[in-house]
């Protein structure tokens, strides 16, 4: 018997893989396509087997834009996308001020990543931070940030400059004396900036104590708070976009998220600036009632 | 009479169940029971009977959760945001709890009840512990860490849950369990808590099951990651002991090692002892409040 209702288990997983995998090649082949057969195709698919992770990503109608996906053109066509994404991004009754790229994926591109960066800065996001579990992006920083000018002039032109990025390291964030200031920031984060971070603030404390500067009971959240953002001065994000298959933070930022809204995408590599911008109108029409 | 009704679960729901425990299943699942009151007021009823029906589908689905070998259960009921609501939803909600529980406690099982709690502030806590402890001398500041604070939680007796589960459809964690389900399966579904269904549950925990793999990685990348954190940490004790002790005399590698293993062994029993400690002032603690309560 148990033998059987094992069969039957590895039958339901096979079921669901096929169906994912389904899904994810019909909205490869037809992104392009218009309208009402992708559609039907896309909830018939989903329907019978609508598992709810992470909240995925519905493709809505788009008349695929061929200059949204970052081919190099001329300053006048970059000058008009950088004008759209700009509009795209005040016709949104909000936007993140912070928005997390949680990339849950083994395979990681550098390309598909500064993409998102450079699309998020265009809207109008003030600080776009990049993680993955083993630090990956943060280690080959320079390489990422060249990824970035390097993307940031094909898809926005020569005039690009005018959204210079800082990418904050580690060492440079003392300079960082006002989070919101005009530039846009970028932040790649890993594991070590969450719970390591939050340990290293309570050894930090625990030595005050030690040395007699404080007593426990001083210790309040707000104190926890102000430390924390002493040493990595990362504001709260109001929107986390997941990419990839596993349904977990995978250790972002536990402090941080305590009010974060969390959507998801099904991959990092060739996602498109609709794409993002499917998550942003989501996140514009949702409604935090804190408490209420 | 039980009041996690101990009903049996019908033929399809129990074949399900079988099919779903052939495969790795949680031990410790998290709730965030959101959607009584939109359900409330979907059906055109009181918030007060929203918050009732509620608590009838938390015994509902511990009943589930039993069926299906689940140990352990958490629930976040009420935070310290919401006693924003008005002073009679709040007087009702207390109300409810206190009839709901007093039976609870007639039945053996594991329910973590998070009431009037935050995450940031059971953290906070955790780290003022610890500082407690260095102030009684018990522990060094150098001796905290992140499994040292993972001990001091409110939550220390219970493993992180596997899977955590958010109904209604909003999808944020709202000051939950932060730290202890960084690396948990979050299933966000868009069911309002009242209406939850076995079939719900069971989707959840089939997502649980998809993710297992590749978060069992994860979490198992973590631990590595935090032994190695440790064993340089103590490294780098043990060579500013050695340089404190050794009149600039470089120190060879046995004795390296010796130090090293020496510093390790004293670390562990300062935590221990410091652990022992912690829980004897938890103990008394409640120990003394339900004397006052029994008193008052």
């Amino acid at each position: 018997m148990a033998l059987l209702y094992g069969l039957l288990w590895r039958l339901l997983l096979l079921l669901v893989h096929v169906n994912r995998v389904l899904v994810s090649w019909l909205r490869v082949r037809l992104r392009s396509m218009k309208g009402r057969l992708w559609e039907r195709a896309v909830a018939a698919l989903l329907l019978p087997l609508a598992l709810a992770g992470f909240p995925d990503q519905q493709k809505k109608l788009n008349h695929a834009n061929p200059d949204a996906n970052g081919n190099p053109v001329t300053g006048s066509r970059a000058a008009g996308r950088r004008a759209r994404w700009l509009s795209d991004g005040r016709a949104l009754d909000k936007l993140p001020v912070h928005i997390g790229l949680l990339v849950a994926e083994e395979e990681l591109s550098y390309t598909d990543t500064a993409n998102l960066v450079v699309w998020c800065m265009a809207v109008g996001i003030s600080y776009v931070s990049v993680y993955d579990q083993h630090g990956i992006f943060q280690k080959n920083n320079s390489r990422m940030l060249e990824e970035i000018v390097r993307q940031q002039q094909d898809l926005l032109g020569v005039d690009g400059s005018k959204y210079s990025v800082e990418v904050l390291n580690n060492g440079s964030d003392k300079q960082q004396q006002n989070v919101l200031s005009c530039r846009p920031a970028v932040k790649l984060l890993c594991p070590d900036d969450g719970k390591q971070s939050i340990v290293a603030a309570a050894q930090q404390l625990c030595r005050s104590v030690e040395k007699r500067e404080r007593s426990s009971k001083d210790i309040s959240v707000t104190m926890l708070d102000s430390l924390l953002r002493e040493s990595k001065n990362v504001p709260d994000p109001e929107l986390v976009v997941k990419f990839g298959p596993v349904d977990s933070t995978l250790g972002f930022l536990p402090w941080h998220i305590r009010l974060t809204e969390f959507m998801s995408l099904p991959s990092h590599r060739g996602v498109s600036y609709d794409d993002l911008l499917g998550v942003l109108q989501r996140y514009s029409s949702c409604q935090q009632r804190l408490g209420q | 009479m039980s009041w996690i009704r101990e009903g049996e679960l019908n033929l399809l729901e129990k074949i399900s169940a079988n099919i779903l425990k052939a495969g790795p299943m949680p031990k410790h699942v998290a709730f965030i029971m959101d959607g009584n009151r939109r359900f409330a007021r979907k059906k055109q009823m009181g918030r007060q009977e929203g918050h009732m029906q509620g608590f009838n589908k938390l015994a509902e689905t511990l009943r589930w959760c039993k069926h299906l070998n689940i140990q352990e259960v958490t629930v976040y009921a009420f935070s310290i945001e919401n006693f924003k609501r008005t002073k009679d939803e709040v007087d009702g909600l207390m109300e409810l709890a206190k009839q709901k529980f007093e039976k609870l406690l007639e039945e053996r099982c594991f329910l973590n009840v998070c009431f009037a709690y935050t995450s940031r502030y059971e953290i906070t806590n955790a780290v003022r512990e610890m500082a407690w402890g260095v102030e009684e001398g018990l522990i060094k500041a150098s001796d905290v860490s992140e499994a040292l604070l993972s001990e001091c939680l409110y939550s220390n007796n219970s493993p992180n849950p596997d899977l955590l589960i958010r109904t209604s459809g909003e999808v944020r964690l709202s000051d939950f369990l932060l730290w202890q389900t960084s690396h948990s399966c979050l299933v966000f579904q868009s069911v309002l808590w009242p209406e939850y269904s076995f079939w719900n549950l069971c989707e959840a925990i089939l997502q649980f099951q998809l993710n297992h793999k590749s978060i069992q990685k994860a979490r198992d990348l973590h631990r590595e990651h935090q032994a190695s954190q440790q064993l340089e940490a103590d490294r780098a004790c043990v060579a500013e002991l050695l340089q404190h002790h050794g009149n600039g005399k470089p120190a060879d590698a046995q004795r390296r090692q010796e130090a090293l293993l020496h510093h390790t062994a004293c670390r562990e029993e300062r935590i221990h002892d410091f652990l022992e400690a912690l829980k004897h002032k938890r103990d008394s603690f409640f120990n003394d409040l339900t004397s006052e309560a029994a008193v008052a």
